[in-house]
């Protein structure tokens, strides 16, 4: 029962971050390897803001939500709306250069021990206890609960909202979006925002949970497997890949070694990627694009 | 004369800095006019109405000689969004419908300045002229075929509000009667939303039976112009683009003759 | 060989050898042979640690080349750099440590284990392209680095292991000058080899099969057993960077070949210019110096005993701008760069090359 109570929390983890990756791929075709330290950056933002909001833990929680929507589009608006239109693979590198510049800036302003917002904020962290005798932290289980609004808010968002429908319409043909009005800049840059919002609110409830460290973005690059699974333009594959990652890891790491644990999600990478390479839900076009 | 909405003058599309695409060409739209681009493959139409609407740039092309002014104001080379905010808006040759929306979302996804209630009544209005397109309006729009696909492209087009619509082969890969419809469709469009068109085709026999005026491109030149009545009834116009040979045979002479003189005179 | 201005005029060629030879002109001759003889000399006036210096740019040149000659000509994006040298830098330290094994048969021995990964890695390409192929990479990279991890710790070697130096009839080689030699050596080899393989059919072959996949196969080359061809000699000649590295080190840890090398090697050759071998030199001498200018930047700064602890972050945030830098500013690298400055020499007072037609 245990098992299947850590399966779920670690597929709500890697879900919660996978739908940031989607999110920018399906959009403007860039897949955003910063993500992970992203999510880092809004967990120390959170130290920053609590000391800000001394007293104050709800305030200080939405101050760096909110702060982590602004992150989003200024990273879009002053770096990659340069890279648009150069070759994938150039956008790429730039975001794997952005995540080393937040790494290395994260470790000057905050030092690179390991650091509890939850603390900070003066919030508790109690292990609750479920049926069948396993047992949940809090946090946790707000992280699991989160999961499950966020998706359903992007999927009702991306399905029947305006800018949603508007979204997805520049992800399938910029073109003819730009052509009907569509202000290209402005969808990538709420795509962006929209995906910082999640990786922070992924990051900030990890770290009250357990604390926040220089190594948090190992999960964001674990997580990124989850998604291409499921099909880097499929907000169901993030969820579907994320269960079916989350599940080989904590499966395997039990049963037969856990050193595992790092290299599980990219094993399921490299079988997925022998037998269907687009990932489950993904459009088969994908797998051209350079 | 009223003053022109579209005013092309002697403009020159240079693509990858060295090949001329089109030079020298002038021409005008007015206000709730039809007006057609006719010429064979490579003549340079599609070229002038992508330079009209702002996007060369993707091909790396430019103008680089000649002014366009629309509604008085010069908009060469300006960003493709803000040509289609000032009221001019492009129905593509390919790629015209967003393939994995609805019907329905394809025309919710267009921008215009207008409000919610607007909006309704334009959906009614539009809903209206293409009835079939209300039939399908769950249908998802890389499956419709494709006459309806170019019913919903000049739909989504239209839901923009603009005043000027450019309409790239609207004809092609479709059966004639497709052809004829969709052209009668064009014309109660100019008549109910009071927009002009400039329409690009390979067909001049379909872009004549509506266009009020036209133009034939040769070689990135314009050749000939005038009102329909007089393209239809030139005897060049008959004969290299309607097909209708004028009685007596002519000498293979006489065609490389004319040729010639198309070379040195286009 | 790619001449951004001719340079060469009045040299009549008599016959195949003097068209195929690599230096052309008498002032070819001359300045390599200048610049070999300053290369000679220079561990003769160099302190220990710009020896040092040196010897690391040679050794992070091998991988460079290897890498632009993967993605730079044949166009097969790979992440997984780091993997492989740490394949064969573990072929070696396995090979010394459990069956004492001299270093004639460590190299070669790096250099199978290379080419066998070379093959592994490489299938992928045949089916996948651009991004997903470089994730396919990226996973492989962590496949072997789990590897090395098991074999660590299963052996008790935590720590990591100790190569001990390469010995040849009882004598110890070691020292810096002996290192700056076999290194330079080596990376002129693969220099060498690298430019010769591009003058050939394969290289011909990669040009092809980068620029237009459907086209080259239309035309008779095999797709696939091309790209299978660069990643093998790709990967052979980066095992055998990683055997070096263990023997120059001495020591070899998983955690010395982590992402951020992998990444490190992928700036080079775009920092260094893409599709250029100039190219991958100088940006293994810009990513391997750059840490040392850092620092030394920082001690120039006056309250810089701040930072200087955390040097290492400071690296990581420089090195993580300096890429954006030039990806966003300057797309050629370091090779546009140094051509913009010669043709400036060169076409002086003109300013601008004379038409070549259609450019892109």
């Amino acid at each position: 029962m245990q098992l299947a109570v850590n399966i779920v929390v670690l597929a709500s983890i890697y879900a919660l971050i996978a739908c940031g990756y989607v999110l920018i791929y399906r959009v403007s075709r860039v897949l955003n390897l910063a993500h992970g330290e992203l999510m880092m950056l809004g967990a120390y933002m959170v130290l920053a803001t609590a000391s800000l909001f001394n007293g104050h833990p709800v305030v200080a929680l939405a101050a760096a939500i909110l702060l982590s929507l602004l992150v989003g589009a200024l990273v879009y608006v002053f770096l990659m709306r340069k890279m648009t239109g150069e070759m994938v693979l150039a956008a790429i590198l730039t975001t794997v250069a952005l995540g080393i510049l937040i790494r290395g800036l994260v470790v000057l302003i905050w030092s690179a021990q390991q650091q509890y917002p939850a603390q900070a904020l003066g919030v508790p962290n109690p292990s609750l206890v479920l049926f069948g005798g396993a047992r949940i932290s809090m946090w946790s289980a707000v992280l699991v609960a989160t999961t499950g609004l966020v998706y359903a808010a992007l999927f009702a968002f991306l399905r029947f909202g305006r800018w949603g429908m508007r979204m997805r319409a520049a992800g399938q043909n910029p073109l003819l979006a730009a052509q009907r009005g569509i202000n290209l800049h402005g969808v990538y840059a709420l795509a962006w925002s929209l995906s910082t919002l999640t990786g922070a609110l992924a990051g900030i409830l990890m770290a009250l949970d357990s604390g926040v460290t220089g190594g948090m973005p190992v999960i964001g690059l674990k997580a990124f497997p989850a998604a291409l699974v499921g099909g880097l333009d499929s907000l169901v594959g993030a969820l579907v890949g994320s269960l079916i990652v989350a599940a080989a890891e904590v499966l395997l790491i039990y049963y037969v070694d856990p050193l595992l644990s790092d290299v599980v999600p990219f094993l399921v990478l490299i079988a997925m990627l022998i037998v269907r390479p687009w990932g489950l839900f993904g459009t088969r076009e994908e797998l051209d694009r350079v | 004369m009223s003053e022109a909405l579209l005013q092309v003058e002697k403009i020159e599309v240079v693509y990858k800095r060295v090949i001329t695409a089109v030079q020298g060409v002038t021409l005008s739209v007015g206000p709730k006019q039809i007006v057609a681009i006719l010429g064979t493959n490579g003549a340079g139409k599609t070229t002038t109405l992508r330079a009209i609407s702002g996007f060369l740039g993707l091909d790396d092309a430019r103008i680089t000689e000649g002014t366009i002014s629309f509604e008085g104001r010069r908009i060469e080379n300006a960003p493709p969004h803000d040509i289609a905010a000032r009221g001019i808006v492009l129905v593509p040759e390919r790629d015209k419908v967003f393939p994995n929306l609805t019907v329905a979302e394809n025309l919710v996804v267009p921008v215009s300045r207008a409000g919610a209630a607007e909006r309704r009544r334009q959906d009614e209005q539009i809903y209206s002229l293409f009835p079939r397109l209300a039939e399908l309006r769950q249908r998802i729009g890389g499956l419709l075929s494709g006459g309806e696909r170019q019913m919903l492209a000049i739909a989504g087009a239209l839901m923009c509000r603009p005043s000027l619509l450019l309409v790239d082969e609207l004809s092609l890969g479709l059966a004639p009667v497709v052809v004829q419809d969709l052209t009668r469709r064009l014309l109660a469009v100019r008549d109910e939303f009071g927009i002009a068109i400039l329409l690009v085709e390979q067909s001049a026999a379909a872009a004549l039976t509506i266009a009020d005026h036209a133009y034939v491109m040769e070689n990135g030149r314009i050749v000939l112009d005038g009102d329909r009545e007089r393209l239809k009834s030139h005897q060049d116009v008959q004969e290299f683009y309607l097909g209708q040979a004028s009685g007596e045979r002519r000498s293979y002479r006489a065609v490389k003759q004319y040729r010639r003189s198309r070379r040195w005179y286009g | 060989m790619f001449r951004p201005v001719p340079r060469a005029s009045g040299y009549f060629r008599t016959g195949y050898g003097e068209d195929l030879a690599l230096l052309q002109t008498r002032a070819e001759r001359i300045s390599l042979a200048l610049f070999v003889l300053i290369l000679a000399g220079f561990p003769f006036v160099a302190s220990p640690f710009a020896l040092d210096l040196a010897c690391q740019v040679f050794l992070a040149s091998v991988g460079a080349l290897s890498l632009m000659l993967l993605t730079g000509y044949a166009g097969q994006i790979s992440l997984g750099h780091a993997g492989l040298i740490a394949a064969g830098a573990f072929t070696t330290g396995i090979l010394a440590r459990e069956i004492h094994a001299p270093f004639w048969i460590t190299l070669p021995a790096s250099a199978v284990t290379g080419i066998v990964l070379g093959f592994v890695f490489g299938l992928p390409s045949l089916r996948l392209r651009g991004l997903y192929l470089a994730v396919s990479t990226l996973a492989l990279h962590f496949v072997v680095i789990y590897l090395g991890g098991e074999y660590e710790t299963k052996r008790g070697f935590s720590t990591g292991i100790l190569v001990e130096p390469p010995s040849l009839a009882g004598f110890k080689l070691s020292g810096g000058h002996f290192w700056y030699f076999v290194l330079l050596a080596a990376a002129a080899v693969s220099l060498l080899i690298c430019i010769n393989l591009l003058r050939s059919r394969s290289g011909r072959a990669f040009r092809a099969v980068h620029a237009r996949e459907t086209v080259a196969e239309a035309l008779g080359i095999s797709i696939g057993g091309y790209k299978l061809l660069a990643f093998v000699i790709s990967s052979a000649m980066t095992s055998v960077a990683g055997c070096l590295f263990a023997y120059y080190r001495g020591f070899v840890s998983v955690e010395a070949f982590d992402l951020f090398l992998s990444i490190q090697y992928v700036a080079m050759i775009i920092i260094g210019g893409m599709g250029s071998l100039l190219g991958a030199l100088l940006g293994a001498a810009f990513v391997t110096l750059f840490p040392y200018a850092i620092e030394a930047l920082l001690h120039l700064l006056p309250n810089a005993d701040k930072l200087a602890g955390d040097i290492f972050a400071v690296n990581y945030a420089s090195f993580g701008l300096v890429m954006i830098l030039f990806l966003v500013f300057e797309p050629l690298g370091l090779v546009g760069i140094w051509h913009r400055l010669q043709n400036y020499f060169l076409l002086w007072p003109f300013r601008y090359r004379p038409l070549t037609g259609a450019r892109k």
